[in-house]
């Protein structure tokens, strides 16, 4: 033991820093708020033990499903779709196109100002009524409808600004395209298979870890979004409750209602359903997920 | 932040010899200054009005050092609450009449009654009304900035076109109707902002309907599904008759509290609702001229419409030092100077002297807004009670959900209504 400490005293030392961190930071407050989960506490007076009740609320809560359905059509379609678009951006750039530095480049911007306030911003300014959307609508003679305040487009607009936001699983996708030896399109296309069957016998199967990755990193982000939704929606989930994610109902519960207690709860809930996701997706994974390293 | 430009420019002045004390004891003055945080929700107007209040104080008080903190009304309560979880509220702080209530029952204001009977304030200028208005459960909390209440905005020039002549003090919901039909039929904009999404024209409503208080003692709502029902159908008889912009429109822009997002403001309608201390800012971003009419009354209704004071400073919980924090909550109501640089921004002062003062150096815009003011006085209802805890999220539902769906034909009227009342009962009965 003592032996132990000495030779590792160095390494831990430096690790401190990290160490202090990740118990004061991280720990910390999710030990609290599972034990905040179980109270009655509106950040004022201390909080007092309920048992189970904010978990029991919330069966009969019915902006609590609200915000569940929200949320799964939101993760539903848009991680798919960024995917799909992701991959197709992947493959047109994996064909050799010049300058392909700058392409990525560019296609990586708007993820990268993605979880700003300020894309969010802009995708309003760019949906309102008289913006610039509507505004080019209407020169080619079409009359758009209120895209961010009409409870049936507003989630739509949402998701095509996740979509939009493609570039890192497309940077993934990139990289994963390069590793597909091209030998074996070489020895397809001897062999007669189209376009087609090469993309569906050898691109996919070779890429699906890649896939899996970015399927179940971009879940995991869907499920967490929180600014485009509090930005687009006024930070209430407005029009009619139609953008009211999780997270924004969860910040609400908390910051607008003082009901840190049950907001704590919602957290849990969510960590929940989030582990619950990617399990599945581990465990769907063993049945179409091949590594070139393993016989299968 | 603790080092701004202003504390250093006045620790400059005082070893520059103006407080002799802290040349006399060689220190620094800033570093010995008692450090007071006043924190408000504001409009760039406000901001630059009450900073300047703020340096006036500094260069009076060389042992007190003011500073002053400011967010958009959005985002003040979601603040203010991280502050009260985290025992680090600002010593004074703005609060509204709607809101004080819930502040007052969670403890986090301190009771100003020694203060003003050890003659620390001074509220001998201020009106009694403003006085019981700033008393919540029998002690003295709220110390008025302003008095306040709603209002009608109308465009001067659009109304002088059609040929109205109305009196705007007087109306009703059916004057208000025919004016904006007129108003369409001239080709210009829609006549009126529809209320259907505005919780305030409701209470206005509520009163007129003689339900002032909407709330019984025991916290409970005290009207029932058929005033709720009235109301959006009175709206929904303008907006058929096609005296507001489309429903559409309405719905986008309900629950906002934004000025330049009103009907008048956007050309959209030729009347918007708001409150009297907004007049002078609404003015500001228009260029016809506005007059002010008082929200509409309802034939042989009850009066619904009161005065109100438009915000408080309060002395927070965590005040560090309340001496000082007395101090500068006093010289803000009642300093000349001070209350000269601040106006009317806030709302029509409700201490006599300061109001004299004011008079002769209005704006015109000023003027309307003063001279509304008086004219309202004889057709006002009381001050209701102030509202219980959870009257926030009442609001929101009200204006965010339940009348947007009216407003977009997802629900009917009675469908929505009593939906909401549903939905109100769980909230009073949570927040309790």
């Amino acid at each position: 033991m003592n032996k132990f400490i000495r030779r590792n005293l160095a390494g831990y030392t430096f690790l401190l820093p990290w160490l202090i961190g990740f118990f004061a930071l991280a720990v910390g407050p999710i030990v609290s708020s599972l034990y905040l989960s179980f109270t009655d506490y509106d950040a004022v007076a201390a909080p007092s033990w309920i048992g189970l009740e904010n978990y029991e609320f919330m069966v009969k809560d019915r902006r609590f499903w609200k915000a569940l359905s929200v949320t799964f059509s939101f993760v539903v379609i848009s991680v798919p779709a960024k995917l799909v678009f992701a991959l197709a951006v992947a493959m047109i750039l994996d064909r050799g196109v010049r300058a392909i530095g700058w392409y990525r480049a560019l296609f990586y911007l708007p993820s990268i100002l993605g979880g700003s306030i300020a894309v969010a911003v802009l995708w309003r300014q760019l949906f309102e009524n008289d913006g610039l959307v509507n505004t080019l609508l209407g020169v080619v003679g079409v009359d758009g409808p209120n895209w961010l305040s009409d409870p049936r487009y507003s989630l739509t607009t949402l998701i095509v600004l996740a979509v939009w936001q493609f570039g890192s699983p497309m940077l993934i996708f990139l990289a994963g395209l390069r590793a597909i030896p091209q030998e074996l399109y070489e020895a397809a296309e001897i062999d007669a298979a189209g376009k087609f069957r090469r993309f569906f016998a050898i691109t996919l199967p070779l890429l699906a870890p890649v896939i899996f990755f970015n399927l179940v990193l971009q879940m995991i982000e869907a499920f967490k979004s929180f600014s485009g939704a509090f930005v687009i929606s006024g930070g209430k989930g407005a029009p009619l409750d139609s953008l009211l994610f999780f997270t924004v109902y969860l910040y609400n519960e908390a910051f607008s209602y003082f009901r840190m207690g049950y907001a704590s709860a919602l957290a849990w809930v969510l960590l929940l359903i989030i582990a619950v996701f990617t399990a599945v997706a581990f465990w769907t994974s063993k049945y179409w997920v091949h590594y070139e390293n393993e016989r299968s | 932040m603790t080092f701004s430009r202003r504390t250093f420019l006045k620790g400059t002045a005082g070893l520059a010899g103006s407080t002799a004390l802290a040349s006399a004891m060689g220190g620094v003055a800033f570093a010995q200054d008692k450090r007071i945080r006043h924190f408000w929700w504001g409009n760039p107007e406000r901001d630059k009005r009450t900073f300047a209040v703020i340096e006036i104080f500094n260069g009076k008080n060389p042992g007190i050092a003011v500073e002053g903190e400011t967010v958009g009304f959005n985002d003040y309560f979601t603040k203010l609450t991280t502050q009260i979880a985290g025992g680090n509220m600002p010593d004074v702080i703005q609060n509204g009449y709607g809101n004080m209530l819930e502040y007052v029952d969670k403890g986090t204001l301190k009771p100003l009654d020694e203060a003003v009977a050890a003659g620390k304030i001074d509220t001998s200028k201020i009106d009694p009304s403003g006085i019981a208005a700033g008393t919540f459960r029998g002690k003295f909390y709220g110390l008025t900035i302003g008095a306040n209440s709603m209002a009608t905005l109308y465009n001067t020039r659009l109304f002088e076109e059609a040929g109205i002549d109305t009196d705007p003090i007087l109306w009703t919901y059916d004057d208000i109707k025919t004016i904006a039909l007129k108003i369409g039929e001239k080709g210009g904009p829609k006549g009126t902002d529809d209320l259907t999404a505005d919780w305030g024209g409701f209470g206005v409503y509520c009163g007129q309907r003689g339900f002032l208080n909407q709330f019984t003692e025991a916290g409970e709502l005290a009207f029932g599904a058929d005033i709720l029902v009235d109301y959006w159908n009175l709206w929904k008889d303008m907006r058929d008759a096609g005296a507001t912009p489309s429903a559409e429109d309405s719905a986008a822009i309900a629950g906002m509290a934004d000025l330049d997002k009103m009907g008048i403001v956007t050309g959209k309608s030729a009347i918007s609702y708001a409150w009297s201390n907004q007049i002078v800012g609404t003015q500001a971003l228009t260029q016809d001229k506005l007059g002010a009419g008082m929200r509409p009354h309802l034939k042989d209704g009850k009066p619904g419409q009161s005065i109100q004071p438009s915000q408080f400073i309060c002395l927070s919980r965590d005040s560090t030092d309340d001496d000082a924090a007395l101090a500068y909550m006093n010289a803000f109501v009642n300093d000349p100077d001070m209350t000269a640089v601040l106006g009317l921004e806030r709302g029509i002062p409700q201490q006599s002297d300061v109001r004299a003062a004011l008079e002769p150096k209005l704006s015109e815009i000023e003027a309307v807004s003063v001279a509304y003011f008086d004219a309202i006085q004889a057709h006002v209802a009381p001050l209701a009670p102030p509202a219980p805890a959870g009257v926030r999220e009442l609001e929101e539902a009200f204006e965010q959900r339940s009348a947007v769906a009216v407003l977009l034909g997802q629900m009917s009227i009675e469908d929505a209504a009593q939906q909401w009342l549903d939905e109100a009962a769980a909230i009073l009965q949570r927040a309790k």
